[in-house]
């Protein structure tokens, strides 16, 4: 390892480097060549995609319609408009919302629209159209304190919550004097805060917090007093940078909405959906969200696992490889992937090599899952040929049998054997670990969690059900893997 | 009847780091000898038949084999040297994820590519031969040491060897179980087997050797005839080291 220091350093380097000029020379040369040909490209394709995040009721959010779910919403009316104005057919792509501005600047989608602000810092990355609907910003409050928090002013110096990187979260911190602001990444957390005393108010939009009002008798609200420009507190559509022609056809629709006062009547018929989905909470009720959650939850593990063990064993031979480059390259991969956190390989595969090849979200995902969990395999199946006696090796070349031979029919055999609690711990928590893909929009469990969350306004069900659910299906695979342990156990 | 050099051994060392373990070593092993080396532990005797079949490589000198420097052998070369020098270790490593049967298969199918009917039927015989066919389909790990040892005999046959090297084959044995491999061993060196075996056990090479060596300090201080050897040593380390083993 000492001698091969140096290499290997080397090579992560280089690996390093090659992967940032690749991913610093793409996009500059892509915007300037997308400039302004924003529209023709849009009505040539025929569709417009849009990104959106549907866990923000009553903007967007998911609805069972005869049987198949279906993201609906204030948001989405309005762009179901612009397609219509623009004579395309309108594509949702879901997705986190912390992913949807990404999407656009990555060419994922061709609008982002999340009752998304457009504020100062991200005007900097895309472009935003006019403001198609300006809610107003509310406090909601517990209805026990109604009395104590009349107004903002009563809100000095207390605990309030918001989503972190809102317009909401930085209001709050800069215009209420002595408040510590507390950020959370969803809503429903926050409500869950709310209610448990953790923050004393939570700043949210006026559409939002009347949405949990009507849903929830024991939250209260009030309407801010802060001295806002209206161009900043609203909601816009987010587009890539350089679609002028775009945004100028757009924004003729919104001006349209606005002269029609079509925004009230698309979040009354939210309103709507938003009943039938809180008409009957119950988890029972929602069963088909969970399980197509955990059907993809194992698809993405199951071929993971697969690929996983595959990539791993190849790394741990190149590991014992006599060729120091092909050592070098599987030292660097594994020290590289074991020192990233997984969320940001899987952000990396789906937008990042999006650029150049475009995945969709659940093929980025497994092969994001696929790489990690390779790197960690490889560890797991080098220990274990380590720990086959160096008798073996010696007997199978006395006989005659090539390296691969012995490796093949000696060696990995018995590591298999005694890596296998190791290599179950790892399926394991690859199950677990596999639900960050929910964040480029994979419809995984955790994915579905948070939709049945938003929908029926119940902060803790969700969760504790997914949980089990979860439980139940490592559950089943620990006693799968032991027993295949006991009958390579009685094998010996 | 011995009357072609099989192996020849010239000007032999052999270091690991600053620790010489074999110094000067020379010697020719003819086609149908038996040559059994013995001698204190720590005298460089297993070294020695390792650097034979090139499991450790040699840091100077040179070994022969058929006349020809191993030195220069290429990979395939070496496996196909490997193939056609069988040996016999002191733990027998056996492959304990294989049966029996398999173990004895394995490289009569992947070496030399016999069918599986065939890798089976010699398999059998060979078996046979050890006195264990009817333990061909369990695994090692239920064999007794000396049923173990033989099947790796067996196992080290399958591949038609011309020359099989024994490393301490009964040292790991408990005393009852020795007698059974050594038999074995013997009814091997009457077919006419080219045998070269590290050993302690002094009965056995003085019964079926036809030369003993005697190693001691990384040289072989001494080759003589078995009876020479046990009976009128020329070398004081080797009349030191006979008298302490016969003498009890």
């Amino acid at each position: 390892m000492k001698v091969q220091g140096k290499k290997v350093i080397l090579a992560i380097l280089t690996f390093c480097l090659s992967l940032f000029v690749l991913f610093s020379i793409q996009p500059t040369h892509q915007t300037a060549y997308a400039a302004d040909q924003s529209l023709q490209r849009i009505k040539q394709k025929g569709t417009i995609v849009m990104a959106t995040s549907p866990d923000y009721p009553p903007y967007e959010f998911e609805v069972q319609k005869n049987g198949k779910s279906q993201i609906v919403g204030m948001d989405v009316d309005i762009m179901k408009k612009v397609a219509k104005d623009l004579g395309v057919k309108l594509v949702i792509k879901s997705m986190s919302f912390d992913s949807v501005l990404v999407a656009v600047e990555t060419g994922k989608a061709d609008v982002a629209m999340s009752g998304i602000n457009p504020t100062p810092s991200r005007r900097q990355s895309v472009d935003f159209s006019e403001i198609y609907y300006n809610g107003g910003q509310s406090f909601l409050i517990n209805k026990t304190d109604v009395a104590k928090y009349k107004n903002q002013s009563a809100l000095a110096h207390k605990k309030i919550g918001a989503q972190t990187g809102t317009l909401q979260y930085n209001l709050a911190k800069s215009k209420i004097p002595g408040a510590t602001v507390k950020g959370m990444d969803k809503n429903t957390d926050l409500v869950l805060a709310l209610k448990t005393h953790k923050v004393d108010a939570l700043g949210i939009e006026t559409p939002s917090a009347e949405a949990y009002i009507k849903n929830d008798p024991d939250l209260a609200m009030f309407k801010s007093s802060y001295h806002l420009n209206k161009n900043e507190t609203g909601s816009a559509m987010a587009l890539k940078k350089g679609s002028g022609t775009l945004v100028a056809a757009i924004n003729k629709s919104i001006d349209q909405i606005k002269q029609q006062h079509l925004a009230n009547q698309y979040l009354a018929d939210a309103g709507k959906y938003m009943k039938v989905n809180t008409h009957n909470t119950s988890m029972w009720h929602y069963r088909s969200y969970f399980l197509k959650g955990v059907e993809y939850t194992l698809i993405i593990s199951a071929i993971s696992v697969i690929f996983g063990v595959l990539l791993g064993t190849i790394l741990a031979l190149m590991r014992f490889s006599k060729s120091k480059i092909l050592h070098a390259i599987a030292v660097a991969y594994i020290e590289f992937v074991r020192g990233t956190p997984l969320m940001v390989q899987v952000l990396f595969v789906y937008f990042g090599v999006g650029i150049i090849i475009n995945l969709p979200a659940l093929l980025s995902g497994i092969i994001a899952v696929s790489l990690n969990s390779g790197a960690y395999v490889a560890e797991i199946i080098r220990g274990g040929i380590n720990s086959v006696d160096k008798g073996q090796t010696e007997a199978s070349a006395s006989l005659g049998l090539t390296k691969g031979d012995s490796m093949r029919y000696v060696i990995l055999p018995q590591a298999l054997k005694n890596i296998w609690p190791a290599l179950g711990n790892e399926f394991v928590s690859l199950i677990k670990e596999s639900s960050i893909v929910s964040i480029i929009g994979v419809t995984d469990l955790i994915y579905q969690l948070n939709i049945v969350r938003a929908d029926t306004y119940r902060g803790v069900m969700p969760v504790f059900v997914a949980m089990i659910i979860y439980f139940i299906i490592t559950f089943i695979l620990t006693r799968v893997l032991n027993y295949y342990e006991g009958r390579m156990k009685h094998a010996r | 009847m011995p009357d072609k050099p099989l192996i020849k051994v010239d000007k032999l060392e052999k270091k690991f780091g600053d620790n010489e373990v074999l110094k000067e070593i020379d010697g020719t092993v003819m086609a149908g000898q038996v040559i059994c080396v013995i001698g204190p532990s720590g005298s460089g005797k297993s070294t020695f038949l390792r650097c034979l079949n090139l499991l450790e490589h040699p840091t100077g000198g040179k070994v022969y084999f058929e006349g020809k420097d191993t030195e220069t052998f290429t990979e395939s070369e070496l496996t196909t040297l490997r193939e056609r020098m069988g040996m016999v270790f002191q733990s027998f490593n056996l492959f304990p994820n294989l049966t029996v049967l398999e173990n004895l298969k394995l490289a009569p199918m992947r070496v030399k590519k016999m069918s599986d009917q065939e890798a089976a039927d010699k398999a059998m015989s060979l078996l046979k031969r050890v006195g264990l066919e009817e333990k061909a389909d369990v695994y090692p790990a239920s064999l007794s040491g000396g049923q173990q040892q033989r099947v790796a005999i067996a196992r080290a046959l399958a591949m038609d060897p011309e020359v099989l090297l024994f490393d301490e084959p009964t040292s790991a044995l408990d005393p009852e179980m020795v007698g059974e491999v050594l038999a074995v061993m013997k009814g091997l060196a009457e077919s006419g087997m080219t045998m070269v075996v590290v050993t302690h056990e002094m009965g056995f090479a003085r019964e079926v050797a036809d030369e003993v060596w005697f190693m001691a300090d990384g040289y072989i201080l001494e080759k003589n005839k078995p009876d020479d050897m046990f009976n009128h040593p020329q070398n004081e380390r080797a009349k030191d080291f006979i008298s302490k083993i016969i003498g009890q």
